[in-house]
């Protein structure tokens, strides 16, 4: 391994020696800020890393092959860069989130969580990096592998309400069964992808691809299997049935970082995966995709009219969104269809981010305010988390209330914000590949997305504020967490409005 | 291009202004009206500005023009501009924003800043979309008009306003997204074809279509139009919606929002799609007839005041639509009469019905009756504009009206005769609501027995009656009008013209365009 090669995985080595060093420093420094500290440095670090890499790149032009498994392009690059700017906004939404619930002199261990957040990160990098099947596999692995406890952290903080904790727990079991299983269809995905290719690579596999005469079926059905591990990681309908149960349960940062980071880097994948191996030409799997992203559309916004809780309402609303993404990736191997994903993708982590850490601050907020009798906390009003408790939000606390309309709009694609700058490279992408019944399938569920974002948008301007008593007061949210919304949404707007900037950027590195 | 530009400086200062009153109104408490009523009288004294061009009859075809790059990867530049069409339109935007303004002075209580926020945007909006030259722009300020509208609605409106909000909001949106589509497919063939990238107006003008595509293409703007319009099937969201307003909102909404969609049809679906236009031409003639029919005999039957008139505009505006796809020049001068006359009238009966509600707690014609004797003036003036909203020569809604029909007539003589009669229902509903609310022995609620009802205030009667001055202005001097619209309705017909038929397969019908040169300016001026 050369020095250069070296050089190019820079970002993955600053994370894993983070990593080590968090570990030992948990061991000698028991301390919940320093824990978060190290973490944020770590990713800040990583990011500077993702610069320079990005830097020699554009020098050399070509991208670096790092031992067969990684190979680390522009693209890629730009997508770690995304994941490692939600990742900062998770540490610290989950020091927010922490903070109410752990009590440092009892037993509650508030460093792992940055512990695995820097190890979901390893792992989505990798992902996003990886340029055989083995690489593949286990980056997937690692990220899920860190990301069942993070599900199930609320047990680990002692001060968190019963109640939360039983459905922390239940949520991460859920994600661990369901995620095995499709991991496991996966991997015999890859082994009958061997079988047919005698290749794991992918520049092998494209190869042995391009020399068979016709797709032979044993091919055919590893991909399918393959592609329905990602359809399970990024809950498409029909493998979606996990999503609103894991969203609710989990705590909210670490729903933030599912939706976010852990679909993201599936996306990233899939790009690479059918760029790569010229799957586009495959008609079997592309029909497979429209199908699924159809019914994401359609599915998951009939569903999410149904939903009372703000969390499973954007857990049903991000299948909705996917499948919005997939019409761009659907117009098959051009330059314009891998804009589209990208701005779409960075559109729908913005906006989650700001959606999931404005429902999930207020929730800590309403909780520190009910100290139950014996130090934990309860919600003894109604659960932060039902549209009922956002009665009124815009006249008790502006700022928030408008942060989180902002982020409501954008998932509607209302203009001014990102999200309508997304939308609109849906309807030229889709337009571009005459993809017909997914562009119906995007207004038909567009329109119905409105009802149910309005729906919530206009409960916080409820002219009468009937929330019980105590919480008629403004919500009161940590300085750190209020930088972070309306940074957020500063972001969304000014991408909006001038959607210039990132194309540019979206083009250079 | 100088530095300054007046176009953008109305929009910005309508902006600006509505943020400048929330801030105050937080801060301070007061002065979010003040600062709307500035902000709102410097954009007419911007406007004033044209004035020039009004009396020389200008050689270009567009007054002024801005363009700035703003989205280059798609082409898209930021670019407004204003011809008389325009300028017509933009004076009835502001000219209403300050009636609505100062009519409802006292009504507000409830966190005015913001209400002052949302009214100012929606007018900044609407301003965008009557200048916006840009397809990507024009969208983009489309929407913008809607959310502060839906705010309007959704907290300052009547018992069941959040349904009605989530209605309005729904329709109008769900539609433009068909809008956007259209745009964007139209953009990608005019690329495909050309090889330039742009949503400019001007140019797409001369995209070539397939008449299957161009046919699609004209629906879903069509559409879009026709909601706003609104246009009989469509038409749901607006009863609702004007009657769940507060009556700001409603003055807003009917005044000046549902001319958007007139004006987008008029400046965007006929002359980018004139074939398939004229092929359309009779089903969205038959489309405004029924209109007509249908809103006047469901003003016929309501209750409600404010339901009554809402109809009541479902109406009018179809006489906009049969008056616009008559695809001649008078007929779409009237249309466009109309569209200013309707703007007048119904904005003076919403602020009317919205003072009676106010003094009397009730809208409910069951409940109300006599009036005249205890609101002399209020009565009056409600005489006035219902007179004026059924059609009295003198005024111009007759001249609108009169010459919408004489020009569809030319068209097609059915569906003209069958719109006709619609007169005679805006007789009847207009005189009804007068004879049940204002005539006969004084009726008021039970809850409102104990207070005597105040007459209109001074500043309430000035603005009713420089809008009445307006309308009869309208009515005996239309002619100013009609020449300020004629280029750019004439450019409208030009079009038709140059279409080239060639690769044509629609059969359209005969167009008789610019048939009455002169003559319509004579039979306008003799009530």
């Amino acid at each position: 391994m050369s020095a250069r090669e070296l050089h190019a995985i820079l970002p993955l080595l600053i994370l894993s020696g983070g990593i080590l060093f968090l570990l030992l420093q948990v061991s000698f420094l028991r301390s919940h800020k320093a824990a978060a500290a190290t973490a944020v440095i770590t990713l800040i670090a990583a990011i500077a890393a993702c610069f320079d890499v990005a830097r020699t790149l554009s020098q050399s032009a070509a991208p670096i092959e790092v031992t067969g498994l990684l190979l680390i392009d522009q693209q890629a690059l730009f997508f770690c860069l995304l994941f490692l700017l939600a990742a900062l906004a998770i540490a610290v939404l989950g020091f927010s989130y922490l903070q109410k619930r752990c009590d440092s002199a009892r037993e509650s261990i508030p460093e792992a969580f940055y512990l695995l957040l820097l190890l979901v990160m390893l792992g989505a990098m990798a992902l996003v990096f990886s340029n055989h099947f083995a690489s593949v596999f286990l980056s997937m692995e690692l990220m899920s592998l860190a990301l069942y406890p993070m599900l199930g952290f609320a047990v680990t903080g002692d001060l968190s309400p019963r109640l939360e904790q039983m459905y922390s727990l239940e949520s991460g079991v859920k994600y661990l069964l369901l995620s095995a299983l499709s991991t496991a269809l996966g991997l015999f995905g890859m082994a009958l992808i061997y079988a047919a290719c005698g290749a794991l690579d992918f520049g092998g596999v494209a190869a042995a691809v391009a020399n068979l005469p016709r797709t032979p079926s044993l091919l055919l059905s590893g991909l399918t299997l393959l592609l329905i591990t990602l359809a399970f990681k990024l809950s498409l309908v029909p493998f979606h049935i996990w999503t609103p149960d894991v969203y609710q349960g989990a705590p909210s940062p670490v729903t933030a970082l599912i939706a976010t980071v852990g679909k993201g880097a599936v996306v990233a994948l899939l790009l690479r995966l059918f760029t790569e191996l010229e799957l586009f030409s495959i008609p079997a799997l592309t029909g497979l995709l429209a199908a699924a992203s159809v019914a994401s559309m359609l599915v998951g916004n009939l569903l999410a009219l149904m939903q009372k809780n703000i969390k499973r309402l954007l857990a049903y609303s991000s299948i909705a969104h996917i499948g919005y993404l997939l019409v761009a990736f659907l117009i098959g191997n051009s330059a314009f269809g891998n804009e589209a994903v990208l701005y779409y993708l960075v559109a729908y982590v913005i906006t989650t981010l700001g959606a999931f850490g404005a429902v999930g601050l207020i929730a800590d907020s309403a909780l520190a305010r009910t100290a139950g009798s014996a130090g934990e906390y309860v919600y003894t009003t109604t659960s932060p988390f039902q549209r009922d408790f956002y009665r009124g939000l815009l006249w008790r606390s502006p700022w928030l209330a408008g942060c989180l309309a902002a982020m409501l709009l954008s998932l509607a694609g209302i203009p001014l914000t990102i999200g309508f700058i997304g939308k609109f490279y849906i309807f030229a992408a889709g337009i571009q590949g005459q993809l017909r019944l997914l562009l119906a399938a995007v207004v038909i569920g567009s329109a119905i997305g409105l009802f149910y974002y309005l729906r919530l948008l206009l409960t916080m301007v409820l002219r009468e504020p009937q929330a019980p008593l105590d919480s008629i007061e403004s919500v009161r949210i940590a300085v750190s967490g209020r930088l972070l919304l309306i940074s957020l949404t500063g972001v969304l707007l000014i991408f909006g409005v001038f959607p210039q900037i990132l194309i540019d950027w979206i083009y250079t590195l | 291009m100088t530095p300054f530009s007046t176009l953008p400086a109305i929009i910005a200062i309508l902006f600006c202004g509505g943020i400048l009153a929330w801030l105050s109104e937080r801060y301070f408490n007061r002065g979010s009206r003040q600062i709307s009523l500035i902000s709102l009288s410097v954009a007419a004294a911007l406007l004033a500005t044209y004035w020039p061009h009004l009396t020389d009859s200008p050689t270009g075809v567009w007054w002024d023009s801005v363009q700035i790059n703003w989205i280059p990867r798609f082409g898209i530049s930021f670019s407004l501009a204003i011809d008389g069409l325009g300028f017509l339109m933009l004076a009835l935007t502001v000219l209403m924003g300050l009636f609505g303004l100062v009519v409802t002075w006292r009504d507000i209580r409830f966190r005015r800043g913001f209400f002052y926020f949302n009214y100012l945007w929606t007018l900044a909006g609407v301003v965008g979309v009557f200048t916006a030259i840009d397809l990507f722009l024009f969208f983009f300020f489309w929407e913008v008009m809607l959310l502060p509208m839906l705010f309007l609605i959704a907290v300052w409106g009547y018992e069941e306003r959040i349904p009605a909000a989530i209605k309005f909001f729904i329709f109008t949106q769900a539609s433009s997204l068909l809008m956007l589509l259209a745009i964007v497919t139209l953009v990608y063939l005019h690329y495909s074809a050309s090889g330039i990238l742009t949503f400019n107006y001007r140019e797409l003008l001369n995209a070539q279509l397939t008449p299957g595509n161009a046919y699609w293409l004209m629906l879903g703007f069509f559409i879009a139009f026709a909601v706003k319009l609104p246009a009989l099937p469509l038409h749901t969201w607006l009863p609702d919606a004007h009657t769940q307003a507060p009556t700001a909102g409603s003055i807003l909404l009917a005044a000046i929002l549902l001319k958007t969609g007139a004006y987008g049809l008029l400046r965007f679906t006929l002359p980018l799609f004139p074939e398939a236009s004229a092929a359309f031409a009779p089903v969205a003639m038959s489309i405004g007839a029924a209109s007509i029919i249908y809103g006047a005999l469901l003003a016929f039957a309501q209750q409600d005041m404010k339901r009554l008139v809402a109809y009541s505009s479902v109406s009018h505006m179809g006489f906009v639509l049969l008056g616009l796809y008559a695809m001649n020049t008078v007929a779409a001068q009237g249309a466009v009469m109309q569209m200013i006359a309707h703007g007048f009238s119904t904005a003076a009966l919403f602020s009317l019905v919205g003072a009676i509600q106010k003094r009397l707690n009730s809208r409910d014609m069951a409940q109300l009756g006599g009036l005249w004797s205890s609101l002399p003036k209020l009565s009056a003036t409600a005489l006035f504009f219902a007179v004026a909203s059924l059609g009295m020569p003198g005024l111009g809604n007759f001249i609108a009206e009169f010459l919408v029909l004489l020009g569809s007539f030319d068209s097609n003589h059915w569906i003209t005769a069958i719109a006709a009669t619609g007169l005679i229902g805006a007789a009847l509903y207009a005189l009804l609501m007068m004879q049940r609310v204002f005539f006969g022995g004084l009726r008021t609620p039970e809850d409102a027995q104990t207070r005597s009802p105040t007459d209109l205030k001074a500043r309430e009667f000035l603005a009713l009656i420089s809008l009445a001055a307006g309308l009869l202005l309208l009515g005996l001097r239309p002619q100013v009008v009609f020449d300020i619209a004629q280029p750019a309705i004439a450019r409208t017909g030009t079009l038709h013209k140059k279409a080239p038929t060639a690769t044509s397969q629609i059969s359209s019908p005969k167009l008789r365009l610019s048939a009455w040169p002169d003559t319509d300016h004579r039979r306008g001026n003799s009530p």
